[in-house]
């Protein structure tokens, strides 16, 4: 009953939240309310995480596989774009599951803005990192078994990363959905789509069996 | 009073067909200080990881650990995480924070520690420890001395009735390493508590234990004070190998067969010679050393630093080492030793002065002509060698990248596993394998560049005395066929018995470059512990075998 | 009074937050003006001469860039000034494009100045008692970056002493490179068990954790607490009763000149040059302290 009431008066704080918000910033209200959602959305899943009791050894290897995908986006800084961080957060997701791959998702955003430079992007960052960890993990069977989803789910988490990031920047710059704005970032941002796409497929695929075989490794030989 | 209670303990590990340790019985009193040792992978350890049961390996146990009586199922997990205090043996992996002020906290938090009670106590302990320096420092830029004493000061801060370490010292240089064995002894001294240490190089510890836990096999062989054991351990077993590991004071006396008190310390063996030796005068050791010509690497003025604004660490470094010559390098943490291998193996550039292998300068050499059949590097981190999980696969694809032929390739890595003694191991994974294992394959590996010129950095670190031995007679090998061998190491000792000449490392120069004879007899702390009792007799012995060979000869009792 | 960096981290969130959420979210033209000189003066206080001329560089051409490109997009507004492949270019979207960019550099910059004050141990700290289990997670990746970092390049020194990065072509370096990361992986989740051990070994996992810290809130925070929410709250009241109101389509609002409104600029203007402003007097202080020596 308690829990009841207080999940009933986080909720309405969150709408609280918005819509004054809403009323306060007229002319940028979607803006706001998609910055809102990103970062609440985000935050169910901390405190699931918060609440449950992990092992430590699954506590340390989210941060090896956060530190492993900050240093990746670190190394790769010449090639734009070509990243395996979204590779890694896939691999995380498929062998320790759906949270295991929110988190490091989530956390490599924050955690390498850190030495980029945050900005407005990074509760998106976070989430969709996250949310492509955490489905990652829903599918693991699947991608685990055929190759073609793998590279599928490559393609597909490029197109939703970089089709977000287009779609928050028009709505914060326009405080309103403008079609032509909007078709032109995605024409202007498509190669970025495309290296994206191309680039988790061909780390996904790279990667996938050799981590995976490191991760089988430790697990049988630390017992997780 | 006991605080530690050992019953019939054995352990196996998961698919092991041995137990790792067997039947260990022990009690150990509050205020204790033990030393255990034994060869590597006698199950050390294992043995002190099972003392803590957090850290207790998964496997099958059997036997009992009480800890004030109470059995390890019984004890409260707050007390043990407190009291029982182990610092693990790598330095670098087990800090766990980004800030050294977190890392002193951190057991605190965990204990559920009031903020301000932390304060208090993280602030006294760094000022134990001499930490407020570089308290709000980030752990990655500490020096590895550094390291290991916020390791200690990280456990301290608990308040441990019982400390355990394993092999702590083994990447220190002999002024850290004893520092540090000083402030346990001070921690032992003043506070009561229990030490448990584990460790190779018994040099300095060994006289200050009040027992000494050798272990053979999994088993205690022997559980005694260091006078005892120094007194009749080379009697029981005269051709155990653990007797290359202890002290040299009891290395001289138990070769020399003379029935008096076993002398432990560098102070008692100075008396133990003074008393039978110095009326018998023999000449003293001179060993000149006669090289060849030859020059095999050499670097004239050479200046580096890593970034533009990082200061120095090479200054107008000048070396010369002969062809087939045995060159040492000895110095502190951090003077830049790995750096001048890493210059000489042309992996830093530096950027002014020359470095000649070989008569030709190193930037004439193109692509990997360096490598093959000319220099060959083992690094201060044998692990960073191999890339495959499998040794043999590994082997071959290096002689692949080589274009050895492929009929060659077994017939290669066969004649190398040989020499080296290691074809038990080829098909292990190298994360798998021990500390010397792992020196013992990433050297493996190297030669099968078939190198004229070896470069190795601190092969000695963690290996126990036998292996050390095994890797004196492989060297010696290696140096008969003629390749010149440069080490780099902080094992004064293995550098004394080996090398033909030795030098220091010392603010961006390489200095006086000597015979061991002469190099260590003109120091005073960065000499042996053989040349240091028996210098005022022979001033130029610096090896216990050297001692005991004057001895020998001046024929006295 | 000290810089403003060493404020306590929870006062300088509340002040970045109030601030950014007028700068990402307001479109009066003032007000955007105000936050970007603010950001322009407090970024010039933190960084070195080179790093500024870099910044002149680099966000020149983005504000132009973002300005001049708004009438493509764009073609609301009343007042066509001329017409470009059969579409108006009004006069309203040309001033429209001004202050976007004028609030796109001006965030950029505020996020910049942040991610210089805010360094890892203040954001931890912040988090830490929300999120502990999150927090250490991120502590401990703080830590294993540059611990990880340091094992590439070992690794790959050692590769290259063996030979490994000798072959000129791209593919045979990719597959040096390729292995030489993996190495590192692996060895980098080995390693990480031994943390984990190392955590266990000292209790992590018991109940009742607590957090330490080194930041203490003085009375110095307390001040610039309550100035920062007093000012953001007249601020925002002033948003709130549409004082502030401003909008560019389909014509340019006047701008409101009562004294209510004026009062509100006033606030959010103090705000904005408010870490300037003690940066400067931090400067000032030194200076005189030292001739005084
Ligand atoms: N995780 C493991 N799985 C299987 N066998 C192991 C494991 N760890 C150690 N062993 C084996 O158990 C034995 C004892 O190992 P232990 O690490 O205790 O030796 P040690 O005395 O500490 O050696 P060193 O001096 O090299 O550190 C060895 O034969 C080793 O190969
Ligand atoms: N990659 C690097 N970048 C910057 N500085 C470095 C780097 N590697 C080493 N240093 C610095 O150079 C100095 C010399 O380091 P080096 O590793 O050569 O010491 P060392 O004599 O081998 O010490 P040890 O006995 O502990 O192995 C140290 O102060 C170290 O901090
Ligand atoms: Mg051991
Ligand atoms: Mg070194």
């Amino acid at each position: 009953m308690k829990k009841r009431l207080l999940f009933g008066l986080v909720i309405l704080i969150i709408l609280v939240v918005i819509f004054s918000g809403m009323m306060l910033f007229k002319d940028k209200q979607y803006a706001w309310i998609s910055i809102s959602v990103a970062v609440l959305a985000c935050v169910p899943f901390f405190l699931q995480f918060e609440k449950r009791n992990n092992d430590i050894k699954k506590l340390v290897l989210i941060a090896v596989m956060v530190s492993l995908s900050v240093i990746s986006r670190i190394i790769f800084t010449p090639l734009p774009g070509f990243k395996p961080v979204t590779a890694l957060v896939v691999i995380t997701a498929m062998y320790f599951g759906s949270e295991a791959g929110f988190m490091t998702g989530a956390l490599s955003a924050v955690i390498s803005n850190f030495y980029f430079g945050q900005g407005p992007w990074t509760p998106f960052q976070m989430l969709i990192w996250g949310l492509i960890g955490f489905f990652g993990g829903v599918f693991a069977k699947r991608l685990l078994e055929s190759k073609f989803d793998l590279a599928m789910y490559g393609v597909l988490s490029g197109i939703v990363f970089s089709s977000a990031m287009d779609t928050w920047s028009v709505l914060w710059v326009d405080g309103s959905f403008n079609v032509s704005r909007f078709l032109t970032t995605v024409i202007a941002s498509s190669q970025f789509m495309i290296i994206y796409a191309v680039s988790n497929v061909i780390f996904l695929l790279l990667f996938s069996k050799p981590i995976g075989k490191f991760l089988d490794r430790i697990k049988t030989k630390f017992q997780l | 009073m006991e605080i530690l209670h050992i019953e019939n303990l054995s352990f196996r590990y998961p698919k092991a067909e041995k137990y790792a340790i067997e039947n260990i019985n022990l009690s150990i009193n509050s205020g204790e200080f033990i030393v255990v040792c034994g060869e590597s992978g006698c199950g050390k350890t294992t043995l002190l990881k099972l003392l803590k049961k957090e850290l207790a390996p998964a496997g099958e146990k059997s036997g009992k650990v009480f800890y004030n009586g109470l059995s390890q199922d019984e004890l409260d997990d707050k007390v043990s995480a407190a009291e029982i205090g182990y610092v693990l043996q790598n330095p670098d992996s087990q800090i766990v924070t980004d800030k050294v002020w977190h890392e002193l906290a951190f057991g605190l938090e965990n204990l559920g520690i009031p903020t301000e009670t932390i304060r208090r106590r993280v602030g006294e302990m760094a000022s134990y420890f001499g930490i407020h320096d570089w308290f709000r420092k980030n752990t990655d830029e500490l020096s590895g001395g550094q390291k290991q004493l916020l390791n200690l000061a990280a456990i301290m801060v608990m308040q441990p009735k019982i400390l355990i370490l394993d092999e702590p010292t083994s990447q220190l240089d002999p002024i850290a390493a004893s520092d540090f064995i000083a402030t346990l002894q001070k921690l032992n001294r003043e506070l009561g508590l229990t030490i448990i240490l584990a460790e190779h190089r018994l040099e300095e510890v060994f006289p200050i234990a009040d027992r000494v836990i050798l272990m053979d096999k999994g088993k205690v062989l022997l559980c005694d004070t260091p006078k005892n054991i120094g007194q009749n351990f080379g009697k029981i077993q005269d051709d155990h190998p653990m007797l290359l590991a202890l002290p040299s004071a009891v290395r001289i006396f138990n070769a020399l067969q003379i029935k008096d008190e076993c002398p432990l310390t560098v102070k008692e063996g100075r008396n133990f010679l003074d008393k039978h030796f110095s009326n018998f005068k023999c000449a003293d050791v001179e060993l000149d050393y006669n090289y060849n010509n030859e020059v095999a690497v050499e670097l004239k003025n050479v200046w580096f630093r890593y970034e533009k604004d990082l200061p120095d660490i090479l200054c107008g470094t000048t070396v010369k080492v002969y062809k087939g010559e045995f060159y040492c390098i000895l110095g502190g943490n951090g003077t830049g030793k790995t750096t001048s291998l890493n210059v000489i193996s042309g992996l830093n550039k530096a950027y002014r002065g020359k470095v000649i292998v070989d008569g030709k300068p190193i930037k004439e050499y193109k692509s990997n002509s360096l490598y093959y059949k000319k220099i060959a590097f083992l690094p201060q981190n044998p692990e960073t060698v191999f890339l495959k999980d499998n040794l043999k696969e590994d082997f071959l694809e290096i002689l692949e990248a080589l274009d050895v032929p492929k009929n060659e390739r077994e017939e290669k890595i066969i004649k190398v596993s040989e020499k080296i003694g290691i074809t038990h191991l080829l098909n292990k994974h190298p994360y798998d394998l021990s500390g010397g294992e792992q020196q013992k394959c990433a050297l493996a590996k190297i030669l099968l560049l078939e190198p004229t010129i070896l470069l190795l950095d601190e092969p000695t670190k963690g290996l126990d005395a036998y292996s050390k031995y095994t890797l004196k007679t492989i060297l010696a090998e290696l140096k008969k066929d003629g390749i010149t061998i440069i080490i780099v190491t902080h094992d004064v000792e293995f550098a004394a018995e080996n090398a033909d000449r030795c030098a220091l490392f010392f603010d961006g120069e390489i200095l006086s470059a000597d015979t061991p004879s002469r190099f260590f007899s003109e120091n005073n702390f960065y000499t042996t512990a053989a040349n240091r009792m028996a210098r005022h007799l022979w001033s130029h012995a610096v090896t216990c075998e050297q001692v005991i060979n004057c001895c020998k000869k001046s024929g006295g009792d | 009074m000290k810089a403003f960096g060493n404020y306590h981290p929870a006062t300088l969130m509340i002040y970045f937050i109030s601030v950014l959420l007028v700068a990402m979210f307001v479109s009066n033209l003032v007000l955007q003006l105000l936050s970007l000189s603010g950001a322009i003066l407090f970024s010039v206080m933190l960084q070195k001469r080179s790093e500024i001329l870099g910044n002149i560089g680099f966000y020149i051409p983005l504000f132009l860039l973002i300005a001049i490109t708004n009438p493509l997009f764009s073609h609301n507004g009343v007042t066509p000034l001329f017409f470009l492949n059969g579409n108006p270019v009004t006069f309203e979207a040309i001033i429209y494009g001004i202050a976007i960019a004028v609030m796109i550099v001006g965030v950029m910059i505020w996020f910049k100045c942040y991610g210089e004050i805010m360094s890892s141990d203040k954001f931890l700290y912040l988090f830490g008692k929300a999120i502990p289990k999150l927090s250490l997670v991120l502590s401990m990746a703080f830590r294993f970056i540059p611990l990880f970092k340091r094992q590439l390049q070992k690794v790959n020194k050692a590769q290259k002493a063996l030979g490994l990065y000798s072959s000129k072509s791209f593919m045979d370096k990719l597959r040096s490179s390729s292995s030489v990361f993996m190495a590192m992986i692996s060895w980098s989740l080995e390693n990480s068990m031994d943390t984990s051990d190392s955590m266990k070994a000292r209790g992590y996992g018991l109940k009742g954790r607590t957090t330490f810290t080194l930041f203490r809130l003085y009375s110095d925070d307390i001040v610039l607490m309550t100035l920062c929410v007093s000012l953001m709250a007249i601020t925002f009241t002033g948003i709130a009763t549409g004082l502030t109101d401003f909008h560019y389509y389909p014509y340019i609002s006047n701008l409101n000149r009562s004294p209510s409104a004026i009062i509100i600029y006033i606030a959010f203007g103090t705000i904005s040059f408010l870490p300037f402003v003690i940066e400067v007097k931090e400067a000032l202080a030194w200076k005189y302290y030292i001739s005084k020596i």
